[in-house]
């Protein structure tokens, strides 16, 4: 008796919390006809915030589109963690292969993507990351393998031209996080800018998870670059790495990734964030797509960097889908090259190698705003 | 960031070395507080209890819940502060001593190797709790609340080292007075040389342990609340990589020793801060490791020397 | 009455049949030996007293009262202390502490008072403090109250050992060879030292494998063999039992 009291008085203690925030896991619909989509990333760990990102955006996607199906419908979704892992990836595609799902929408790392898309290209099934930048990804000839979102090499052209164009930095520092997708970048950077006449100062690693950079923001501060170049995997490393810059005086001009976009990054910085830059695919919020996108998504909050890349990955499925009259494989494959629409987050049209191109531009935090700045196409400021 | 590209006075070797001095013990001292509870639950029952990582979360997200509650209110900072690390290491506290009594006491007989089992499922346990109640995002702490620092010949030491520090130093007096100083103290030192002994001469041991588990859960809580109002944030597997470090310390120091705990702690927040300063940021950890294998390969027992009776009770 | 009663004891740890249906009484103002060759059972027999081993059958009763169940802390707290065999001391403490960390059982004061210093508290620990310097000189040790533990000399150590325990304020005290590894002095003194406990009231059960200090000084005389009890009774009927010779000389034979 007393053994069962205290353990629900350490339950009661656990769960004290609850009250104070959090919210509910949504959606599982139940039926089993119809389409069936799987939804790929990390709903757990350290990236768990952009992979509920992405659930997120095919589910309003689901919602907008799922009435149009007529009857190829009802479309369903089947969600699956795979935690950034690519062991975990794995068995989360042929569990999604299992569930006889039609499509994959994922995954976010690019180090998830490349082994998960094996099984699934071997099953038929295609799968269409809105996340994972880095090139090699659409570069291996697979036939049902999409991206939405923009590659590593431009994101990191649009990088240097507005360091030596706009800023006219004459010295970097660069800073990544070691995954497959920061160093990648931050290497590109690092190469690029040597071509450029860009003085590389240092190029520094951290570990993912760290939360104290006091150390190498110290060798920063010493080395006084014009630009600081910071590559890493998400917003909530970013973070307290802005905070500290801050603290620590550092009074270089900040030039961040898309990885690092998100509503988050601001609630967190707060004022830390204000003037920092980032390359980031060029979004017009204005436009009819993305606000029909954005009136979808308004019960998730507000969109992450990847909800709307989410979001028009499963519409573009679903319209091929709906255009062939059927999910046969070769049948929708042959619709996806057909697409040619204006998406929530930009213009979609998938070409050959399954890429549907880049649009970098920088951005800036403004005003407590991510606000589009320069264009590198134009090399113009935006309005 | 507004500040332009114009040219900034370069540092000298030896402002770099004293900046880098701040950086390390601040981060040190919150190692140094975690490890503690670490050392003193090893010393008396010679359980690694893994679960100590999300104790310090749960101290980190009940001090952002209130301080933001507090500090919203309009209460000044310093009152936000102190009534929000009395309130969460009191239920850290209560937390710990649940948990001690839920997944250990009933194991005390048991063989070491469910225990560990026990620790590591509480562990897990706490963590995915923490996720399920608060969510995969960071929460942002009112970073606003302590702001600005000061400059002493070049070096620059924020308002919130200061306190980190401050209350490091604090809280390690007040260990040390409670724990040579007082009755129960006396008590500890007893459990943790010789249980039966102990339990012969009327030291009500269950008692000791729950008490290990408050105190070592108190402070883990406070370093929680230091660190999140330190780096703006907490979340929800915030306790993973500083237990392990803060582990490392204990063991460092002389795992069941106090003293050698506070030592290893910083012990390795200055290592990894200089290692990083010196060497390169992507091997500070590696160094941190080294200095750890160097240390016990020539002290097999720590710096300070192991401070364990390894029998049951 | 602060008579401790054992009956019927039998402790069984895996296939070793440790006790046998091993029952005796101390009584009030008692001083009862307990002898046996090695490995007879004595100190399990101190260890089921003291709550440190479960019985498997049979039953200790203080006062009158079941012992069964209660944690080692428990008993002491009604009065029954002991000392140890191989000495046992907080080597890390001083002499002083160490017998000021025994007390915790007749204290009141919880956790929050020693931590908050709080007035009770601080007049509580005056007068253990002093009752420790009492049982200190009592067993001539004042001198060294400051001294850690572990610098003492052993007859030193073993003198405080027994200071700890009657700190406790028992009624009864068990003492696990007291002599072991005196000189002749040393040993005169404790049987010396021992009848002045007695004559504070205190009953004593001592297991001793001095037959110089066993038989000198204790009323009664219980022996073990292989867990059994082969003889009770007055010390010289004891060394007139054939069975007891034979128990001794069987031993040495082998």
């Amino acid at each position: 008796m007393k053994r069962a009291l205290s353990l629900l008085a350490v339950l009661m203690l656990a769960l004290a919390l609850t009250a104070c925030g959090g919210k509910k896991d949504e959606n599982k619909a139940g039926a089993a006809d119809g389409i069936k989509i799987g939804s790929l990333g990390p709903l757990t760990g350290q990236y768990a915030a952009d992979g509920n990102d992405m659930k997120n955006g095919v589910l309003a996607a689901i919602e907008v589109m799922g009435p149009e199906m007529g009857k190829l419908g009802p479309v369903t979704i089947q969600s699956e963690d795979d935690a950034c892992d690519p062991r975990q990836a794995v068995a989360a595609a042929n569990k999604l292969i299992n569930e006889k799902v039609t499509a994959v929408i994922g995954a976010y790392c690019s180090s998830a993507t490349i082994p998960a898309s094996e099984p699934l290209m071997a099953a038929k099934i295609f799968m269409i990351t809105p996340a994972s930048t880095t090139e090699k990804v659409t570069e291996r000839g697979m036939p049902y393998m999409y991206r939405t979102c923009g590659r590593d090499d431009d994101q990191s052209k649009a990088a240097v031209k507005f360091m030596t164009d706009q800023l006219k930095a004459k010295t970097l520092y660069i800073v990544d996080d070691k995954t497959t997708y920061s160093q990648g970048l931050a290497d590109n950077v690092e190469k690029l800018g040597a071509g450029a006449n860009l003085k590389v100062l240092g190029h520094e690693h951290v570990n993912q998870g760290d939360k104290d950079y006091s150390a190498v923001l110290t060798k920063v501060k010493a080395a006084n670059p014009d630009v600081f170049y910071v590559s890493l995997q998400n917003s909530a490393s970013a973070a307290p790495m802005l905070i500290q810059i801050a603290r620590m005086g550092i009074k270089a001009k900040l030039l961040a990734q898309d990885a690092v976009y998100h509503p988050q990054l601001i609630a967190l910085a707060k004022q830390a964030a204000e003037g920092v830059y980032l390359t980031f695919g060029y979004t017009d919020k204005t436009t009819p797509a993305y606000q029909k996108f954005l009136a979808a998504y308004k019960k998730y909050g507000e969109p992450g960097a990847y909800s709307a890349y989410s979001f028009d990955s499963t519409v573009a499925y679903l319209k091929a889908v709906k255009a062939a009259g059927s999910t046969d494989p070769d049948k929708v494959r042959a619709e996806m090259a057909k697409l040619d629409f204006d998406g929530a987050s930009k213009h979609i049209k998938y070409k050959e190698n399954g890429d549907s191109g880049s649009n970098y531009v920088i951005q800036v935090v403004k005003d407590g705003k991510f606000t589009n700045y320069w264009n590198p196409e134009t090399g113009e400021l935006f309005k | 960031m507004a500040g332009g590209l114009r040219p900034q006075k370069a540092r000298t070797p030896v402002e770099f070395f004293l900046q880098q001095l701040v950086n390390g013990v601040t981060l040190g001292g919150v190692y140094a507080l975690v490890a503690l509870g670490y050392t003193m639950v090893y010393g008396i029952i010679q359980l690694i209890n893994f679960a100590h990582g999300e104790i310090y979360a749960s101290g980190g997200y009940m001090g952002v819940i209130l301080i933001s509650w507090l500090f919203a209110h309009g209460f000044p900072p310093m009152v936000c502060l102190g009534a929000a690390l009395i309130l969460a290491m009191g239920y850290c506290a209560l937390l710990a001593m649940a948990l001690e009594k839920v997944a250990y006491k009933p194991l005390r007989q048991s063989s070491r190797l469910s225990v560990l089992l026990s620790a590591l499922g509480m562990s897990i346990f706490l963590q995915n709790g923490l996720m399920l109640t608060q969510g995969v995002y960071d929460r942002a702490y009112p970073t606003e609340m302590v702001q600005g620092g000061f400059h002493v010949h070049g070096v620059i030491v924020s308002y919130m080292q200061c306190i980190i520090v401050g209350l490091t130093v604090l809280l390690l007096v007040l260990l040390n007075l409670l724990v040579y100083r007082t009755r129960i103290g006396k008590a500890m030192r007893a459990t943790a040389q010789d249980k039966t002994m102990s339990a012969l001469v009327g030291i009500n041991s269950s008692r000791i342990i729950s008490v290990t588990f408050a105190i070592g859960a108190g402070l883990a809580a406070a370093a929680g609340i230091m660190v999140g109002l330190y780096y703006g944030s907490v979340r929800y597997d915030m306790g993973f990589v500083p237990g392990i470090k803060a582990f490392s310390a204990a063991v460092l120091g002389g795992i069941g020793n106090i003293t050698g705990a506070m030592l290893g702690g910083l012990l390795i927040g200055v290592i990894e801060v200089f290692a990083a300063g010196y060497i390169s940021s992507e091997y500070k950890d590696v160094f941190a490791f080294i200095i750890l294998i160097a240390v016990l390969y020539f002290m097999p027992t720590g710096i300070m020397g192991e401070n364990v009776d390894d029998t049951r009770i | 009455m602060a008579t401790l009663e054992l009956s019927e004891i039998s402790v069984r740890f895996g296939g070793l049949q440790a006790l046998t249906d091993v029952s005796f009484r101390v009584e009030e103002n008692d001083i009862v030996g307990l002898i046996g060759p090695n490995g007879a059972g004595k100190t399990t027999v101190f260890n089921v007293i003291t709550g440190v081993y479960q019985t498997s059958a049979g039953q200790v009763s203080y006062d009158g009262a079941p012992l069964r169940g209660l944690r080692p802390h428990k008993i002491l707290a009604l009065g029954v202390a002991r000392t140890f065999q191989n000495i046992r001391l907080f080597q890390n403490m001083t002499a002083l502490e160490n017998v000021m960390v025994a007390q915790h059982c007749r204290t009141r004061c919880g956790v929050l008072g020693a931590v908050l210093r709080l007035p009770g508290q601080k007049r509580e620990e005056e007068r253990i403090r002093e009752r420790s310097l009492e049982a200190l000189e009592f067993m001539d040790l004042g001198e060294y109250a400051g001294e850690l533990a572990s610098n003492l000399a052993y007859g030193l150590q073993r003198r405080l050992e027994i200071a700890r325990a009657l700190a406790t304020e028992p009624k009864t005290i068990l003492l696990d060879e007291p002599a072991a590894g005196l000189n002749p002095a040393e040993s005169r003194e404790l049987m010396h030292t021992i009848g002045r406990i007695s004559s504070r009231g205190i009953n004593i059960l001592m297991v001793e494998h001095d037959m110089k200090v066993v038989m000198g000084i204790c009323r009664h005389i219980v022996v073990l063999d292989h867990g059994v009890m082969i003889a009770e009774g007055e010390p010289e009927a004891i060394q007139r039992d054939p069975r007891v010779i034979e128990a001794y000389l069987g031993n040495e034979l082998n």
